[in-house]
């Protein structure tokens, strides 16, 4: 479904990535953790094309990445890339609701004036998705009149509005107390076990831990270990995965 | 006071604005009765002790009465200039000019700005009413101007349903406004009326002989067309109190025409002609002038060229408006969005039209763009400067909105699959238009009153009808009053509304 191959990236002289690889099935759901700066939401940016890259190639269900002319895009890179973002939900750590707009709106917005879809038709499956995130009463709100979780929640739903093949999350819960992220979570959560091809950053470890069906470490740009939960929760094999571990799940 | 008439009328438009008026007229009534009320004895005293007199005229434009000497312009010369000299050297002091326009030199006189006005000055009635009238110095008459290949226009009654052009203020404008039918159309300069009377604005021009003689004689275009009309005196305009000065300047002058040295000046400037003949029986008789007054229309049939004047500046500022939202919104988007060197083209469009005086940008519209070719019409002209001036504000307006609207914005509307542009359309520029509100309200109501500045170009609207009535009718005052209130009250409900609009606009911020 993604595959990320012999990615470089770098900002100015310092390099993050270096040759960087790895895979994600359909209907996989994978955690990226690792320490801040260590290059898994940028990761995450890359594959929805709103960072670029210098080298290497993304391919996500079957329509491929390259670098690209970074200033200036050509109509056709542009246009790959739009179609890359049309397969791909992307959720962001401080929501970016459209403030203008109510809660119903900015669910339906993309799928009538980008998908071409009735806007009765919207509105209705709209009403949908806010049900099953139990905020269908917020629908004629507006995103300032709503809590951090319920604004996140209203961030998926309009994600998911647009039948995305996967979704990203870019630590979707960092700006959350741990009430509304734990109401966030569960609809992740939610997600995860009806199928859908999940990509999450996160320093949530608990969440990681049962929800997670591979779990990738990040270190300094590069992918330092990936496994199962159960094993990199427990017995991790790299030194430095124990390290960062011990530092943010506080045991010695 | 008559103006009450126009305060309690506008009152009763503006019923809930009575605070803002009640307070406007008391500070109008303080400043009136605290206005000084001019000077005590002895002007001729104080000039001696001065050492210089200091006499009121408008170099602008001003040949060949008073102006710069094209080849030493830090020097003026003209006409008067000449008498002023002669005048002051009878005193026994130097003459210099104070610079005032001509407008409102008679206002200028009475604050005190300098001993008396001399500058092509015509006895009238209502000056006589304001001022007090040496003898006069020199019989005028309006002449009329044509282009030279103009048959049609004989004379002065040839003139129904023509453009007539005169300057602001002076008799040649009591004539032609009184003769009913002549398209008036009112110049604060006098060179421009025979600049647009050349390239067709106009079919014909009608002012003061002097300044024909001067201006319109050498210019091969334009012609005389019949004889001069409606003679009428110049003199000097002093304060209403300085008799003994009057009584001086009066010796003078008798003595500057029987010495010869008037008639010496005059011809110098080929102003010289057998109806100067008349100024001898007035200085044989002081105070005896009979005037030719010209026709004059009456204050009333005035009134309602204010109101008019308003619905010009009303039209020009919202339709200039309109334009400058569109060009700036378009300016914004290819300094934003476009790429070079579209970018770059904006951006110095922008810093151009910011960088530069709006009055030179009409001036070369209305003025300057004629000499290659393009000869735009007032309207289209201050529609024009005060649209594409006003763009390069909007545009930076618009610009500081966008880049205050969160990146985050953009790069959810990205992730949802939507192109850029409807990014733009959809998310960014309604939340940046929000936040530029107040200052695109702002710009409004600066247009709104920088549009009396295409009174340059010969638009009569609100600022340049009060002048002109101000000019004739002397009632700075009064008129003043009443226009800066009609200005009010055109400007406040537009910041109510813009108000009003904010606060729609917030609701989603509860």
């Amino acid at each position: 479904m993604i595959t990320v191959r012999g990615l470089h990236k770098s900002y100015g002289v310092a390099p993050l990535f270096e040759g960087l690889s790895f895979q994600v099935e359909r209907g996989e759901a994978v955690v990226l953790i690792g320490p801040s700066g260590s290059g898994k939401s940028t990761i995450l940016r890359c594959i929805n094309g709103l960072e670029t890259f210098d080298r290497g190639e993304i391919t996500v269900a079957g329509i491929e990445l390259h670098s690209i002319n970074t200033k200036r895009p050509s109509r056709e890179d542009a246009e790959r890339i739009r179609k890359v973002r049309l397969k791909l939900g992307m959720v962001f750590q401080q929501f970016n609701l459209f403030p203008h707009m109510t809660v119903l709106q900015n669910v339906t917005e993309a799928p009538v004036r980008v998908l071409g879809m009735g806007r009765t038709d919207a509105e209705a499956e709209a009403r949908g998705f806010l049900r099953q995130i139990n905020l269908e009463g917020k629908a004629d709100s507006y995103p300032a009149q709503l809590s951090g979780g319920e604004q996140q929640r209203v961030a998926i739903a309009r994600a998911l509005a647009m039948r995305p093949e996967a979704m990203l999350f870019d630590e979707p819960t960092s700006s959350l107390d741990p009430e509304m992220a734990g109401e966030v979570l569960s609809v992740i959560r939610r997600l995860v076990a009806e199928g859908m091809t999940t990509m999450i950053a996160t320093h949530e470890m608990g969440f990681a831990r049962e929800a997670a069906g591979r779990v990738i470490v990040f270190d300094k740009g590069a992918i330092i270990e990936t496994g199962p939960p159960s094993q990199i929760f427990t017995s991790p094999k790299v030194p430095r995965t124990r390290e960062f571990l011990n530092r943010v799940l506080g045991r010695f | 006071m008559t103006p009450c008439g126009g305060f309690v009328y506008l009152k009763t438009i503006m019923g809930r604005f009575l605070k803002f008026l009640s307070l406007l007229i008391g500070i109008g009534v303080i400043i009136y009765v605290a206005a000084p009320h001019k000077p005590k004895e002895g002007a001729l005293e104080k000039i001696r002790k001065r050492g210089y007199l200091l006499w009121g005229a408008d170099a602008e434009g001003g040949a060949p009465y008073v102006f710069p000497d094209p080849e030493n312009p830090s020097k003026l010369i003209g006409f008067e200039v000449d008498l002023a000299n002669a005048i002051a050297g009878e005193l026994g002091v130097k003459a210099v000019q104070s610079q005032n326009a001509w407008d409102s030199l008679i206002p200028a006189l009475e604050r005190g700005d300098f001993d008396f006005a001399m500058n092509g000055i015509e006895i009238t009635r209502k000056r006589k009413e304001r001022v007090l009238f040496s003898a006069p110095y020199y019989v005028y008459t309006e002449q009329l101007v044509v282009r030279r290949d103009d048959a049609a226009i004989k004379s002065v009654a040839d003139l129904k349903g023509k453009k007539a052009g005169t300057l602001s203020g002076t008799v040649a404008q009591d004539i032609l406004m009184g003769m009913g039918g002549v398209k008036v159309k009112i110049y604060s300069g006098q060179v421009e009326p025979y600049q647009d009377l050349a390239i067709g604005r106009l079919d014909a021009v009608l002012m003061d002989l002097p300044i024909a003689a001067y201006y319109a004689k050498p210019d091969p275009r334009l012609k005389y067309a019949g004889p001069p009309v409606g003679e009428g005196l110049y003199a000097i305009a002093l304060r209403k109190n300085d008799t003994q000065l009057k009584k001086r300047l009066d010796e003078i002058l008798a003595k500057l025409y029987r010495t010869g040295e008037l008639q010496r000046i005059y011809e110098k400037w080929g102003l010289w002609n057998s109806k100067q003949d008349k100024l001898a029986a007035f200085f044989k008789n002081p105070g005896t002038e009979t005037l030719d007054e010209s026709r004059s229309a009456p204050i009333k049939n005035f009134f309602p060229m204010l109101l008019k004047g308003a619905g010009v500046t009303v039209l020009i500022s919202v339709s200039s408006m309109a334009l400058a939202i569109t060009l700036g919104l378009m300016l914004t988007m290819l300094r934003l969005y476009a790429g070079p060197p579209f970018d770059w083209l904006a951006t110095g469009y922008i810093e151009v039209y910011r960088g530069t005086p709006l009055l030179i940008q009409l001036y070369i519209l209305y003025y300057g763009l004629p000499n290659i070719g393009i000869s735009l019409n007032p309207v289209m002209a201050a529609f024009l400067g005060l649209g594409m001036n006003y763009a390069a504000y909007e545009s930076e307006l618009y610009r500081a909105g966008i880049n205050a609207v969160p990146y985050g914005q953009m790069e959810a509307a990205l992730s949802l699959g939507m192109t850029r542009g409807l990014a733009v359309k959809r998310v960014i520029l309604p939340q940046a238009v929000k936040i530029a509100l107040p200052g695109i309200t702002n710009d409004f109501i600066a247009l709104f009153k920088d549009s009396s500045l295409v009174s340059v170009i010969a638009m009569v609207e609100l600022t340049k009808t009060y002048s002109m009535l101000a000019a004739s009718t002397l009632r700075f005052f009064q008129l003043g009053i009443i226009t800066a209130l009609l200005y009010f009250c055109m400007s406040y409900p537009l910041s109510l509304l813009a108000r009003r609009l904010e606060k729609r606009l917030k609701k989603d911020r509860r």
